[in-house]
């Protein structure tokens, strides 16, 4: 029998000790596989890397990277924690804590070699039918399958890598002690959660130190740039981990003290909270962070994609804006007119607004009369008294000077109202300042003639926006074109890999969630088992026993699912003033999705546990 | 005419498996109220399958069984449940006190269960903590205290609801002598005191002869019935005797 048949035969005989560590692992693998094959489909060698698509895409797998380490990493705890006792049984008949070590790091190397080959193939089963809902969604007829040789050679040497110093380095945590005392004892006690009220308070007085900065808008948040962030970040989980422990344990002592406590199955509801506390509330906590990545992801990056329109017309209010400059000649003006609008009326109906405003061309202030003003068509009609001025924002969320009007006219005129919203294409002027029409007259800088037109249906029309880009000169001396369609194409296409990428690390956080919790499941069937048998033997009905599941349960899914969305509620409550109601609602569908699959989940979960349970 | 607590007809247990083996090939038996039994028999011979089929852990194949003239094999699991931890009493050899629970709640726990009031709960407890000197032991761990002290702590949980038939499968099979003899009297004074029946499985003669009668199960039939008579020392002989004569147990004291 050699060193190896013991490895092999190790895992062979032990199938279920290693088939989830085994599973994890492939999960994790194939998600960052399936993740390359999109981040180096041909089509998407196009894209800059320096865009903010570039960098999202980047950082997206780089999450994906750290993702997948820091789960195999866990896994791999699990596992080791699982297989402690066997190990003592390898210690004590006289193996020496180098060749366990070893032997561990054979078994692991099998496993991880086994994981990735799997990982692969199933990786090219899956990834034509990926690549599918991709195209789907992204609206890229060109992203077909591919041989993604890239894709598997990185996925190979990475988790390679990452496998070989996961093993190396953990085969080290192995505790001589510990196995050998696991095999003497089947029951050790496990610690209770120390009260660390201090703890608390001081994590929470930090972070809302941190957080109140930045809502104040403190500049040593500028000067501090990342390190602000990170600090903030790291903060704030350390709140709600202490939140997490601390509330568990006050509930455990609430529990305990209440008059029910002795009553039905609450004792041995509470008395198992109370010694797995620890575990529990590690696990909560896991828990609430992956679902708060989830919820992120989804609400964030479903919500941009949800408002591409709204904002696009921000930009870029009209459908096509011809902006005819004073070099250009009347003759070419009436040309292109002429060409704009049959293109136009073969496209479906449309309105046209005429306009002009004046501008100083160095400062790109704009003068523009109230009549014309009144003629975009677009907003409200405004009237003003002979002495009075508007102001109508010129930059997309900036708000303009008020004042400046005052250095050019000779008239003392007052301010009436602002408008916020830029009436053309976002950066043309800085701001427009309407007065009444007579001031206009005595105004004398270039006249800018505005031709706006606003096209039926006009997210549909990207033919329309093509043919009449094609057939326009791009002479940026004579005229300026601004088209919402064209934006909008293009936002739209960043918005849907910005879609998919959120929607994958969302899959991937959910995933994480549901396998941290069936490991934790697993590790403590065998013994919950075995205490079961024992109770149901003095006098526990099924009924009870599931009584006492049910809630058990209940605790490690919902409690997380409840805490990560009040986290999120709050933390959009106290950014109201920069979201808009879509979010919410796109949030709230988005948690609703969620508790369905929770609930679902938890049905399946329960039933599945108390199956295993009771047989 | 002392009551029947416990009434066995035509007992039989058969294991179906790739061989079909017959662990019990009808016993008939009956326990009165307050009288203190002991199985024995040789390994293999079904005196805990036995215990097993009248404590409602196994279902027998055939025959019929009733405790205080209840039949609890036409109950359904809850209903089951309820008529164990209200008409029996359990102890075993593996002690099984539940860790996650203190010593305290162990003993409470069929109460518990039955929503007993907190007031008679503790007055119980107090009770039989006493009669058991357990009462330095309550507030620790099952992990904390020694194996004589943790069947002391099964006996009170098996007893506390008062029940009216206690069974005990090899109650000292984990202890060491000392703890053997407390445990053996605590279990006489018991059946005293508060008038339990007690049914017990062992294989140790000594064990066997703090019990008014024995009867010796062999390959699934009863084979013998001794009572005690005044001298416990020669009840004892009289069981070792018995144990000769069936092959095995005489090494054992």
């Amino acid at each position: 029998m050699s060193f190896n048949h013991i490895v092999i035969q190790n895992i062979l005989r032990d199938k279920w000790t290693y088939i989830s560590y085994f599973l994890s692992s492939v999960f994790s693998i194939l998600v960052f596989f399936l993740f390359s094959v999109t981040a180096f489909h041909p089509m998407l060698k196009e894209m800059d890397t320096n865009s903010t698509l570039g960098i999202t895409m980047i950082l997206a797998s780089f999450i994906v990277y750290i993702f997948s380490f820091v789960f195999i990493i866990y896994s791999l705890f699990a596992f080791l924690k699982k297989k402690t006792k066997s190990l003592g049984i390898f210690m004590i008949t006289g193996a020496s804590m180098k060749q366990v070590r070893k032997m561990v790091f054979r078994e692991n190397m099998l496993i991880a070699g086994v994981a990735i080959i799997t990982a692969i193939a199933l990786g090219l089963i899956i990834a034509p039918l990926f690549l599918m809902v991709a195209k789907k969604v992204l609206q890229a007829n060109s992203f077909g399958m591919y041989v993604p040789m890239q894709a598997i050679v990185l996925t190979v040497v990475l988790f390679s890598i990452l496998f070989f110093i996961v093993s190396k380095f953990m085969t080290r945590f192995i505790n001589k002690e510990e196995a050998v005392h696991l095999l003497k004892a089947d029951v050790t006690q496990e610690k209770s959660i120390a009260p660390t009220p201090w703890k608390l308070i001081l994590s929470l007085f930090v972070s809302s130190c941190l957080v109140l900065s930045l809502k104040v808008n403190m500049g040593w948040i500028e000067s501090m740039g990342m390190i602000y962030y990170v600090a903030l970040f790291i903060s704030l989980l350390l709140v709600i981990y202490f939140i997490v422990t601390q509330g568990i344990l006050l509930a455990i002592l609430l529990l305990q003290k209440n008059p029910s406590y002795f009553q039905k199955t609450n004792m041995l509801f509470v008395s198992n909270l109370k010694t797995k506390g620890r575990s529990h509330a590690h696990v909560i906590y896991l828990l609430t962070i992956l679902l708060l990545g989830v919820f992120v992801c989804t609400s964030v990056l479903y919500s941009s994609y949800y408002n591409v329109k709204e904002n696009t017309e921000a930009l870029y209010p009209y459908s096509y804006q011809y902006i005819s400059l004073p070099k250009n000649t009347l003759e070419d003006e009436q040309k292109d007119i002429t060409f704009i609008e049959t293109t136009l009326s073969k496209a479906g109906n449309y309105d046209a607004y005429y306009s002009e405003f004046k501008t100083d061309e160095k400062r790109r202030i704009a003068f523009m009369s109230v009549s014309n003003y009144n003629s975009l068509g677009l907003q409200r009609d405004i009237s003003l008294k002979k002495n009075e001025y508007y102001v109508v924002a010129g930059n997309e969320g900036v708000l303009p000077s008020t004042e400046t009007i005052h250095e050019y006219l000779l008239t003392e005129l007052h301010y009436a109202g602002l408008e916020k919203q830029n009436i053309f294409s976002t950066g043309l002027q800085n701001v427009y300042y309407i007065v009444p029409d007579a001031v206009y007259e005595t105004i004398n800088y270039p006249v800018y003639k505005v031709f706006a037109y606003e096209l039926e249906n006009w997210t549909e029309k990207i033919d329309v926006a093509k043919t009449l880009a094609s057939g326009l000169s791009t002479d940026t001396d004579v005229h300026l074109i601004a088209s919402k369609i064209e934006l909008y194409n293009a936002e739209k296409f960043v918005k849907s890999i910005m879609f998919f990428i959120g929607f994958m690390l969302s899959l991937i956080f959910l995933s994480a969630a549901m396998s941290i919790l069936y490991f934790y499941l697993q590790t403590s069937l065998e013994g919950e088992k075995k205490k079961y048998a024992g109770i149901q033997k003095i006098g526990l009905s099924v009924k009870e026993i599931a009584s006492v599941v049910t809630k058990e349960l209940a605790i490690l899914i919902f409690i997380p699912f409840t805490f990560a969305s009040m986290i999120l509620f709050i933390t959009m409550f106290g950014m109201h003033h920069y979201i808009s109601m879509t979010f919410y609602q796109m949030t709230a569908i988005g948690v609703g999705v969620f508790l369905l699959l929770f609930v679902i989940s938890f049905y399946f979960i329960r039933w599945g546990y108390l199956n295993k349970l009771v047989k | 005419m002392a009551e029947t607590i416990l009434n066995v007809k035509q007992l039989q247990k058969e294991y179906t498996g790739e061989i079909t083996y017959k662990a019990l090939k009808g016993i008939d038996f009956h326990l009165d109220e307050n009288e203190f039994v002991a199985v024995m028999g040789p390994s293999g011979s079904g005196k805990t399958t036995f215990l097993n089929c009248i404590s409602t852990i196994d279902r027998p194949t055939n025959g019929f069984i009733t405790i205080n003239s209840k039949s609890p094999y036409e109950l359904n699991d809850e209903e089951l449940a309820k008529f164990r931890r209200t008409e029996l009493g359990f102890v075993f050899q593996d002690f099984n006190l539940v860790h996650t629970l203190t010593i305290e709640e162990n003993i409470l726990l069929p109460l518990a269960l039955d929503s007993v009031n907190e007031k008679e709960m503790r007055r119980r407890l107090a009770e039989i903590a006493n009669f058991l000197g357990i009462r330095e032991i309550l507030k620790k761990r099952t992990f904390e205290i020694s194996g004589g002290q943790k069947q002391r702590v099964a006996i009170a949980r098996a007893v506390i609801h008062e029940p009216s038939l206690l069974l005990a499968d090899e109650p000292t099979g984990n202890l060491d002598s000392k703890s053997v003899n407390s445990v053996m009297t605590l279990f006489e004074s018991i059946n005293k005191t508060f008038n339990t029946a007690i049914l017990m499985v062992t294989h140790d003669a000594y064990v066997a002869s703090f019990a008014q009668r024995v009867i010796f199960i062999k390959d699934g039939v009863l084979y013998n019935e001794i009572h005690r008579g005044e001298n416990k020392q020669q009840f004892y002989q009289e069981i070792m005797d018995t144990l000769t004569f069936l092959g095995g147990g005489r090494h054992e004291l």
